[in-house]
């Protein structure tokens, strides 16, 4: 039999039973469907994770409070509650030779009122390298200056979604007054839009000098955290050995297992973010594989069907001369084609739930080429598999058994 | 008894180049569940090129028996059968589809047409298997729909809105598209009334005439007396084979039907 006749059969078998063959496609199209969605908004939602990671600084070291005692167990106070860091051990750090930028801040949170509208919005206390350290850029106005610091100046710096939801959007409030509870702060510039970096979305905040946050809001001399900025991203490690046991000897403490601070490597973050991401990933795909093999049984069920319904007709091909082995092709042809045009539909439909839901999920659904080549293998590969059954069933009729058939 | 009539026409004293079918001592035996079914016990037959048979015979004589392996759907347990030239008794499926294919048009009682296809592409089938060059082949199915007398007018139709004797027809049409050796059509007239069935094997008789070899099954005694030749099957073994002037046909298999 020559190609163009077996799919010309095939296409008229297939249209022969519309709906049959419309709902075998459909069991198809949703296994397809949902894997490639999966996959889609899995990997979206992976690669949105780590540029937000990426965006906050792969090259960052964040320092926090933390109590000792980690090794030995026992009672251990929450990190928030421990005041271990300072200014001083800021400038210490920062004079470690893979060391690029020492930010410190404190946070705190505070009630702004500003020109009759008013906001609660965490009040973070920088020093001038904190926009340098965060990648951060002002939108109008200028940043925290030495001067400011040193001065305990009462100026604030507004995030840009903070600016305007106080003084509305397109509204210049440099040189504006905001008052906090003692402070009677100045807005001397509003940031750029930089979305949420790490943990802080810094659009939402503003920032004040330190000193004058650890005079007005703190009460004390310490910090929340100290950020630091590796010059080079291949010495992470090393940069963090180094500012680990330089931290140490300046607290006094010899057992690192008692360290009152605690160091975050966002490089290992980010690895650790990626594999759970793509372990969840793989997991949705896998569950979604699922509604694929009942599909593909789906297929296998409407075939061995056909093959019964279509007895007589076997029997008769038989008869006017059709080899076994082209009986046989013809009912693989007919699955296989059946799960392709259903792959087709499915990767389509798959694709626009993908960025449907993504939308509603806020992440954007990253279609791979992957999936797609993986979607159209499993297609062909359950149409081989679940249609050989049913094609050795009818080749291996007796044409007289098959002629005879009610 | 029944062996002497078989030597009435022995193979040997007629022309071997002409035969179409030539099978010596044909025996064949079902396996049944604990007992064995000898539905042929030794038939010798030869047909030759050009004929008009009918083979006739009660239900379980063994005529579906012998029209199968005539037709090349089934092997003998023993014998031997040459059709149009080919060794056939040996061969395995695949040999004995390809024979099929290019020997034996089958016409059957049920027409077997495929129900959702035009006439063309019914009468078009056989060629699909049988790797027609695609140019050639509409104008083979017109040839064979033209010579049994259907109209242009049908050809487009869906074969299941025919009546029954235009899809028999068509099923003799589709018979004739690979030009075979033999046309072996298993009781045609089965599922037609009377008058239509006269017509159907009219166009039989016109076939042969054009000189066709046509081998029909049936236990109907009026379908068998159009053939110019009956060969009654019984038991097993051929029980009479004679010009259909001359057989002993009527008051025969009327417990069938």
């Amino acid at each position: 039999m020559r190609i163009s006749d077996l799919f010309s059969e095939t296409f008229h078998s297939l249209t022969s039973n519309k709906v049959r063959s419309g709902l075998t496609i459909l069991g198809i199209v949703v296994g397809i469907a949902s894997v490639i969605a999966m996959l889609a908004i899995g990997n979206g939602s992976q690669a949105q994770i780590e540029s937000s990671i990426q965006s906050a600084g792969s090259n960052l070291l964040t320092v926090m409070p933390s109590s000792g005692g980690q090794g030995g167990g026992g009672f251990r106070m929450a990190a928030s509650n421990v005041k271990s860091l300072t200014r001083d051990d800021a400038k210490a750090l920062a004079e470690i030779e893979l060391i690029s930028g020492a930010a410190p801040e404190a946070q705190g949170n505070g009630q702004l009122v500003a020109d009759g509208t008013n906001a609660n919005a965490q009040l973070i206390g920088v020093t001038p390298e904190y926009a340098a350290v965060k990648g951060l850029t002002v939108r109008s106005g200028g940043f925290v200056s030495q001067r400011d610091d040193t001065a305990y100046a009462q100026v604030i710096v507004l995030g840009s979604t903070l600016a305007d939801d106080l003084y509305g959007e397109g509204v210049d409030p440099t040189g504006r007054r905001i008052r906090s509870g003692n402070m009677l702060l100045t807005v001397i510039g509003v940031l750029s839009e930089k979305g949420t970096s790490g943990f802080t979305n810094v659009d939402s905040s503003a920032l004040i000098p330190l000193s004058t946050h650890q005079r007005y809001v703190g009460g004390d001399e310490y910090l929340s955290t100290i950020t630091l900025t590796v010059a080079d991203e291949s010495e992470m490690s090393t940069a963090e050995t180094l500012v680990s046991s330089a931290l140490l000897e300046r607290h006094g403490i010899a057992d690192p297992d008692y360290a009152d601070f605690r160091i975050q490597n966002m490089a290992d973050l980010l690895a650790t973010v990626t594999s759970v991401t793509g372990t969840l990933t793989a997991l949705l795909a896998a569950i979604a594989g699922i509604s694929l093999l009942v599909g593909g049984i789906g297929i296998m069920n409407m075939m061995l069907t056909t093959v019964t319904e279509r007895t007589r007709e076997i029997g008769l091909r038989k008869a006017i001369g059709a080899d076994d082995n082209v009986i046989s092709l013809q009912f693989l042809v007919e699955s296989v084609v059946l799960t392709l045009i259903g792959g087709g539909i499915g990767i389509v439909a798959g694709w626009g739930i993908g960025v449907a839901g993504g939308n509603l999920m806020g992440i954007a659904a990253i279609m791979s080429l992957d999936s797609i080549l993986l979607a159209v293998g499993v297609c062909a590969f359950i149409g081989v598999v679940f249609g050989f059954y049913p094609a050795r069933r009818a080749a291996a009729m007796s044409p007289i058994e098959a002629l005879r058939y009610q | 008894m029944a062996s002497s009539l078989n030597t009435e026409r022995d193979p040997e004293t007629t022309s071997a180049t002409s035969a179409v079918i030539d099978a010596q001592d044909l025996h064949k035996i079902y396996a049944g569940a604990g007992a064995e079914t000898h539905a042929l016990r030794g038939v010798s037959l030869r047909i030759d090129s050009g004929e008009f048979a009918a083979i006739m015979g009660p239900s379980g004589s063994g005529k579906s028996t012998l029209m199968h392996i005539v037709g090349c759907l089934d092997t003998p347990t023993s014998g031997t059968y040459r059709l149009a030239g080919h060794d056939v008794a040996q061969m395995d499926v695949h040999e004995l589809a390809r024979v099929r294919r290019e020997t034996v048009g089958f016409v059957f009682q049920a027409f077997n047409l495929l129900p959702r296809a035009t006439v063309m592409r019914n009468v078009c089938m056989p060629m699909l298997y049988s790797r027609t060059p695609a140019d050639e082949r509409e104008d083979r199915a017109v040839e064979a729909m033209r010579a049994v007398g259907l109209e242009d007018k049908l050809w487009t139709h869906r074969s299941n809105e025919l009546s029954g004797g235009q899809m028999q027809r068509v099923a003799i049409a589709r018979s004739l598209v690979n030009d075979p050796s033999l046309i072996l059509a298993d009781e045609p007239t089965g599922n037609l009334d009377t008058a239509t069935g006269d017509s159907v094997m009219e166009l039989f008789a016109r076939l042969n005439h054009e000189g066709r070899t046509i081998v029909i099954i049936t236990h109907e005694p009026d379908i068998a007396q159009r053939a110019r030749r009956v060969v009654r099957i019984q038991d097993g073994l051929i029980a009479e084979d004679a010009a259909s002037t001359t057989a002993h046909i009527r008051g025969y298999g009327d417990g069938e039907a």
